[in-house]
């Protein structure tokens, strides 16, 4: 009922504004920027509702009523403007393309705004800034472009998961990465790619990026909503902050056709850090260790190749001046380097919108279809003693035969070891994932200020995996050692978002103007996985011949004894919200936002269902002041102000009530009945993760614009923190999602400095030069810990360290800092000395300044542009060279690292874990670099031409002796993330991609 | 206001999705009103027991608390092997901090044992059932109280709370285990198999409780033994020794090979006449509704990796880990059988391998030396250190123990058919010596001795008292008879304890702190329960 007499209120208001007098006659003309007419454009008198629309050559003649102030003018694809009328009778206006200015144009979550009017921290990046090269999903398109966003790369593999963290790191728990809104729709944050669980006792595979079904050249703009002020309408799962994509539109006019095609060819960017042959040859004579075979090979280059990237990009779009659309399709083609492994994506879209009823109904649709195929190698993050394929490589003695004479592997290294060329040709992966992201928006003016929209959108994707061990492989101390192994999962993920608004925009006075967003959100999610496998295959064809089919293929002929299959559906997550915020701008000089959201959630406990997230922003655009007005140098100097809570609730499961699970493998069990347990206890009190943040910034520009940027300071406090505990014993040992007592918080405090500029720009020659830094040091303080830590994560696998960890969360500390025994060298024996038994605090993983430079050269049609990015003050725990090519295993007839020649340590150390193996993760990656010639409209067919050579990962400076300083392989110790862990991951691909670009 | 209508059509269908109650949809789970009739007292039950495999039998649990603190197990770090961040060195070396793994990870085991156990009492159990579980609910505050000497616990009413646990003081923990132990001996069914409890289980837990009171207590200096407690050991003991249901096996051995439960059937069958409470095993996954124990953990930690050549085989290749110290091996009598070193069918005949003590050249069964892997003679030695610095004895050093024998004839998926025996026989008359020598009855002590003596083949003891402080393998003491019979069987530390020694130097550990007498309260477990206290010193 409040809400019905709002609205009447608001009719009334607006009903008042609209004066009938006399009428006078205005005419006037409407062209695009170069003076095109625009034919068919809607030309009404602000306030009033009805209007005229321009004839063949773009000019209109509309009656008013005399006192009639402003025309608005508008056209499908361009910003809609408006005129003064006061004092003129003719005037001509020229529209420009939304497209065009989709830099001026900021999605703030359920509206727009401008950017001069933003009050909030948001990062807005458009396509012509995103990085070029190698992208297989939207995230690396941003990475080293924004202030505060850091965008890491976890493996090497084509598709993997990235770990992105906006302004620090404000969870101790997993799932912590930002809201992805696509076009309205808010994602799951989940992937569809079955789970297989291990194969064959190699361990768990590293996660696949869950927004690569996206196409990268789809994509008009991201923002990014760093701050809480900004993010807080995204509530209870606002607090990482939210990126907001936004696909491209077709504009109005006749068809046109734009195709992109490119090739490339990639290679290690860095070696494998281990002995060459001679070189293994003469540290055999050193140590005294006889266990030279013979021959001279590279290991690790035979399960290496050259790959072939392929993409190839296909755009139309259209339309008139009642609607439009665009339709897209991507088949692409990256091979991994590694072999036996790639991903191959197939994407098509739709999208359009259209008006109906005098231009008052806008339907807008998007629709995104996708199939992606993963090829996955066997490298796991977790690897014990057996090790992965990268470490059987590494490890493989590199004077002994891979391959025998009569072309079979040699599986009997005396070392015991996996032979890597058999694992990778008796192993199979492949995952296939389809998905369907489909949204239809439906918006209707009621007044000239007032508009409604409903939104509804779907994300459906359904993944198949397949993966075998064939029985020809020895040595992975696994059930598929000589007998086969196969397994087929597949899993289901659905998400499905409904969302009212109602917008007011308006002026109230002639100098203040407001802009009011409310409304209701539901969003539901669900996701099953099922796998089955089996082992004891008996038909290996003699020989070590591979069989004509994969083993998944004929699951029913392994030994059905052995056959496992396993369900697993995640509780059902509902969500329900309220929201409303309101934009207020007087004179363009002071600027007020203020949001607040309403958040219910069934993942939380019946005491704590809905939670209240507000927030308020300021601006004051000192510029516009009278004393600055007029400055030659100066343009924009602005402050902003911030304050606002989110909440972060993604990644834990049902948590709120007593569960009770059947447990595994009772059911066949003679005599007993089917026993079950709790598996999860009733937590009534459970509730969201709140993150509080304070924002200050300064807009600046200068020199006619030329140098422009901001500086923000920030400081982010997250309570509540959520954990997975241990039950207080006696329990039945089960874990529980709490919340921290008061008194535990995290704190993440830094700035952000992005600055950007036109150095030189004149008619042939121009370059351009960004800059952007963040600082930020996180905290995590919970003071009845004591020195003691809370939780040991970070753990540290191989053969020799089991049950080790590298970091822990403590008081006072930062999250996952090392915790680690202190190496003092080594003893007379050449055994290691550390200080004491007890570990210490010893190091930071989080990197204290995050770095981006972008630079872009001009010359005539020719465009170099380079972005590099780097990350510094953080340590990176190497436990390859912990348990993988530590010195003592060329003892054991394999291969170590480069690192250990001519230290004294003796082949007797033990393998453990300590500082020795800290390293500083300092870094600055050449990320891409594009060399392009424009050639512009040639003849009468081609609109646009444009060729270009990509170098991506071309280099990295950094001290780090692994593959690649930019990493963090998942040692998470149940569900506690770790960061900063290097082991035997997949290596970076350097990479070097010819294209050319035309429309028709 | 026509147009407004138009809008508010959506507005209602807004409020009407707004009416979801975001309960909680489970789909793979469900869920119960606490004490809710749909209960299953007799699976619960069986989770319960399945609870004691992993903090019983696993070598990284219970087994590790007990021998590897004590003077006759540890783990020597060879090389790259057995490091695993220093947690197996700093328990021998009494050097362990409040972050130790193992501890963590049996306090909340023991924690599951007991809940389980709770959550049987309370969804309607049979007197049984209630019995059985009250027994394996005593069980797990045992071991609390002798690994922590604090013992959280739940009321049966809680028995499903998240909320913090009331912790009992070590003498109400001992009130309330003899109490309820006390109470349930006449309501277990002594037909009972020895892997579900029967009155004798519970005798024997009682006479633990009442034999280890005073250490309990006052652990840095026991005080003196309460003479009715000791008269109360004796005669359970003797309820034990006169019901005639268990007898000193004649080969020690027996005690612990595949078929030393037959195959998981009754009292009687199978080799050992000494089991009164063990795991059920009989190989396979349908095994008497319990998970079968892991027990091949008892012997792959110690063997090495060439014991048994047979390659392919699941289990084929041990963990060398493991070793005893050589004082331990030096104490026994040239003729007592349990220092082993001896063929066994089923094993020596398959891989060479022999059972007991194991010291010098390994041979395979064809009577061929063992190599290393290093392709140097596998030979046992006496001398082994914390950390081998020498390469080219990385392998060999320390003495091997074998007490369970490999069951080599089902090594198929890992289920082997050994039970591993918690409660044992030769225990109750050691227990009942101590009792009667704790109350000035030497003699009967002797006696009762001298029974187990003549069983095992050791030459009569003719003197006898509670331990040596000085020589903790003074053959004249019982401190040093529980060793020889009951070593690597998870009692060590806590004798060693009872008798006021578990602070002396011995092999491989020279200082020591009285804090090592109890381990640390896990961290997590100190920010979920208020109740409990770190342990002084950590």
């Amino acid at each position: 009922m409040r809400k019905k007499l709002l609205l009447f209120g608001l009719f009334m208001f607006c009903c008042l504004m609209q004066s009938i007098a006399q009428q006078r006659t205005v005419t006037g003309k409407v062209t695009a920027p170069d003076g095109t007419p625009l034919v068919g454009a809607s030309v009404t008198v602000v306030g009033q509702r009805s209007g005229v629309t321009t004839d063949g050559s773009g000019n209109f003649s509309i009656n008013v009523p005399a006192n009639a102030k402003q025309l608005s003018i508008s056209y499908v694809g361009s910003e809609t403007k408006r005129v003064d009328i006061t004092s003129a009778s003719n005037v001509v206006v020229e529209l420009v393309n939304t497209a065009a200015n989709l830099a001026d144009v900021v999605v703030t979550g359920y509206g727009t705004s401008r950017k001069k009017d933003l009050t909030g921290a948001i990062a807005h990046v458009t396509a012509k800034d995103f990085n070029k090269g190698v992208i297989a999903s939207p995230d690396q398109l941003l990475t080293g472009k924004v202030a505060g966003l850091q965008v890491t790369m976890n493996s090497g593999q084509p598709g993997a998961a990235t770990t992105v963290q906006i302004r620090g790191n404000n969870s101790i728990r997993g799932g912590t990465t930002p809201l992805y809104v696509v076009d309205g729709v808010p994602l799951d944050g989940r992937s569809p790619r079955p789970s297989l669980g291990s194969v064959s006792g190699l361990g768990d595979l590293p996660d696949v990026n869950p927004l690569i079904y996206l196409n990268p050249n789809d994509i008009a703009s991201i923002d990014v909503l760093k701050d809480a002020s900004a993010a807080a309408i995204y509530g209870s799962r606002g607090a990482n902050g939210v990126i907001i994509i936004t696909t491209k539109k077709g504009v109005a006019g006749e068809m046109r056709v734009d195709v992109a095609a490119s090739v490339g060819i990639s290679g290690l960017m860095k070696d494998a850090d281990v002995l060459s042959a001679s070189q293994y040859r003469s540290a055999l004579k050193t140590y005294n260790v006889a266990s030279d075979s013979g021959l001279s090979l590279n290991p690790f280059k035979e399960i290496t190749r050259n790959a072939i990237t392929e993409n190839y990009n296909v755009s139309l779009s259209g339309g008139n001046d009642k609607g439009s659309y665009r339709s897209s399709f991507l088949a692409s083609d990256q091979e991994g380097i590694i072999r036996k492994s790639g991903l191959k994506k197939y994407l098509a879209t739709f999208s359009g919108q259209h008006r109906f009823i005098d231009n008052k109904l806008t339907i807008n649709f998007n629709f995104t279809a996708s199939n992606y195929t993963e090829q996955i190698a066997p490298i796991s993050t977790d690897a014990g003693s057996t090790g992965n394929l990268i470490s059987a490589a590494m490890n493989w003695n590199p004077t002994l035969a891979l391959v025998r004479s009569d072309g079979t592997f040699n599986q009997t290294n005396p070392s015991g070891q996996i032979n890597p060329l058999a694992l990778s040709n008796y192993y199979d992966d492949n995952n296939n994932v389809t998905t369907l992201l489909g949204s239809i928006t439906g918006a209707y003016q009621i007044l000239p200020n007032l508009q409604y929209e409903i939104l509804y959108g779907a994300n459906y994707g359904t993944g198949l995996r397949k993966a075998q061990m064939q029985g020809l492989i020895a040595a992975t101390g696994g059930n598929a050692d000589g007998k086969g192994q196969a397994t087929v999962a597949n899993a289901q993920l659905f998400s499905q978002t409904l969302t009212h608004t109602l917008t007011y925009k308006g002026n109230i006075s002639q100098n203040l103007n407001l802009n009011l967003v409310g409304g209701y959100e539901y969003w539901t999610t669900s996701y099953r996985n099922q796998s089955t496998s089996v082992y004891g295959f008996n038909w290996n064809i003699p020989g070590g011949q591979k069989l004509p089919f994969p083993y998944y293929n004929n699951m029913q002929s392994g030994n059905q004894a052995n056959l496992r299959s396993t369900t697993n559906v995640d509780p059902s997550v509902e969500l329900q919200s309220y929201f409303a915020r309101g934009s207020f701008n007087y004179v363009d000089k002071y600027f007020l936002t203020a949001t607040f959201r309403a958040d219910g959630s069934s993942r939380f406990g019946t005491n704590n269902k809905y939670a209240y997230f507000p927030s308020v922003g300021a601006k004051w655009v000192i510029s516009q002041e009278s004393f600055l007005k007029d400055n030659k140098t100066l343009n924009v100097l602005a402050l902003r102000l911030g304050w606002g809570r989110t909440g972060s609730q993604d990644g834990i499961p049902a948590g709120a009530s007593q569960q009770i699970g059947i447990n595994n493998g009772y059911n066949s069990t003679p005599g007993g009945s089917a026993p079950f347990s709790i598996v999860n206890y009733a937590s009534p009190n459970l509730k969201w993760e709140t993150v509080t943040s304070v924002d200050g910034g300064i807009d600046f520009s200068f020199l006619g614009n030329r140098i422009s940027g901001y500086i923000d300071g920030f400081s982010k406090k997250t309570t509540n923190v959520l954990f997975l505990s241990t039950l207080p014993v006696p329990s039945n040992g089960a874990s529980i999602w709490k919340n921290l007592p008061d008194g535990a918080y995290i704190t993440n405090k830094g700035f952000e400095v992005s600055v950007s500029g036109q150095i030189i720009k004149n008619e042939n020659f121009s370059w351009d030069l960004g800059v952007n830094m963040e600082y930020v040091r996180n905290k995590f303080i919970y003071p009845a810990l004591g020195t003691s830590p809370l939780y040991l994560t970070g753990s540290i696998t191989g053969q020799g360290v089991s049950s080790a960890f590298a970091e822990a969360i403590a008081n006072g500390q930062p999250i996952d800092v090392f915790y680690l025994r202190e190496f003092q060298g080594f003893d007379k024996n050449g055994i290691a000395i550390t200080n004491g038994q007890s570990s210490y605090y010893v190091g930071d993983p989080n990197p204290r300044v995050i770095l981006g430079i972008s630079t872009d050269l001009g010359y005539k049609k020719f465009n170099l542009s380079i972005n590099a990015h780097g990350a510094f003050g953080n340590k990176i725990y190497n436990n390859t060279l912990t348990s993988v090519t530590n010195v003592g295993n060329i003892a054991n007839g394999k291969n170590i690292s480069k690192t250990l020649i001519g230290s004294s340590e003796s082949l007797a150390n033990p393998v453990s874990a300590s500082t020795r193996f800290l390293q500083s993760g300092n870094y600055l990656k050449l990320g891409n670099a594009t060399l392009s010639y424009n050639a512009g409209k040639i003849g009468s067919y081609i609109r646009s031409l444009n060729i270009f050579v990509t170098g991506t990962n071309l280099f990295e400076i950094t001290k780090y002796t692994g593959f690649d300083a930019e990493v963090s392989t998942d040692h998470n110790n149940n569900g506690v993330p770790s960061l900063g862990i290097d082991y035997i991951g997949y290596p970076t691909a350097r990479t070097i991609t010819f294209g050319i670009n035309f429309g028709l | 206001m026509k147009r407004i209508k138009i809008f508010l059509v959506p507005l209602l269908a807004a409020s009407i999705f707004g009416c979801t109650k975001l309960n909680e949809k489970l789909n793979d789970q469900f869920v119960i009103s606490p004490g809710g009739g749909n209960s299953n007292a007799s699976g619960l039950l069986l989770n319960a027991y399945n609870d004691l495999n992993t903090p019983f039998t696993n070598q990284d649990q219970i087994f590790s608390l007990e021998e590897n603190t004590s003077d006759e197990c540890l783990v020597p770090t060879r090389g790259g092997d057995w490091d695993d961040n220093g947690v197996w060195r700093v328990l021998h070396a009494h050097a362990w901090d409040a972050t130790h793994g193992q501890s963590a990870s049996v306090f909340v085991n023991l924690g599951t044992i007991e809940s389980d156990a709770t959550t049987v009492l309370a969804l309607n159990p049979t007197a049984e059932q209630a019995a059985e579980a009250t027994f394996l609910r005593s069980m797990a505050q045992f071991y609390f109280l002798d690994l922590y000497g604090q013992v959280p616990y739940r009321t049966v009413a809680n028995y499903n709370t998240v909320d913090a646990a009331p912790v009992m003081t070590p003498e109400e923990a001992i009130d309330t285990m003899v109490t309820n132990l006390t109470g349930i001996i006449s309501t277990l069914d002594p037909a009972n198999t020895p892997y579900r409890a029967g009155p004798d289980a519970a005798r024997f837990l009682l006479m633990k409780v009442l034999l280890n009171k005073q250490a309990f207590l006052n652990r840095a200096t026991p005080g003196a033994d309460v003479s009715a407690d000791m008269q109360q050991v004796i005669s359970l003991g003797q309820a034990i020794i006169n019901s005639g249901k268990y007898s000193l096996t004649s080969n020690y051995f027996d005690n612990f090979s595949p078929n030393n439960g037959g195959f998981a059937s009754g009292y009687g069958t199978g080799t050992s006449k000494e089991r009164i409470f063990c795991t059920s095993n009989n190989g396979t996954a349908s095994n008497n509704g319990l998970n079968p124990a892991g027990v091949d953990a008892r012997w792959m930690m110690t063997l090495h990796y060439n014991s048994w050549d047979a390659p392919g085989v699941y289990g084929g290749a041990g963990w060398n880990g493991f070793s005893t110290i050589a004082d331990f091996y030096n104490a026994f009598d040239a003729n007592d059988s349990r220092r082993g070193n001896v063929a066994y069918p089923g094993v020596t005949n398959v891989s060479g391998l022999k059972v007991g003590l194991l010291e010098g050249q390994q041979f395979n069964e064809a009577g061929n030396k063992i190599q290393d892997r290093k392709g140097n003679p596998l030979v046992f030695t006496p001398e082994v250190h914390l950390v081998e610095a020498n390469k080219d004895s990385l392998e060999g050093a320390g003495i091997r123990i074998i007490k369970y024998a490999p069951d080599y004839s089902n090594y198929s998926g890992g289920v082997q058919r050994n039970q591993l025996i918690f409660f044992r026989y030769a225990d109750v008359l050691l227990m009942v010596a101590e009792a009667q020598l704790r109350n000035n009855d030497a003699a009967g002590a002797l006696a009762t001795i001298n029974i187990l003596h003549a069983a095992r083949g050791a030459a009569p003891l003719t003197t006898l008292t509670l331990v040596n402080p000085a020589n903790l393998y003074d053959n004249n003491t019982l401190l040093a008879e529980r060793q020889k019979e009951m070593y690597w069987e998870s009692w060590r530390r806590q004798d060693l304890i009872r008798f006021g020694v578990f602070l002396k130097p011995w092999a491989l550990k020279t200082a020591d702190d009285p804090k090592y007498l109890l381990f640390p309260i896990p961290a997590t477990q100190l920010v979920a329960n208020p109740n409990l206290k770190q342990n002084p010193g950590y």
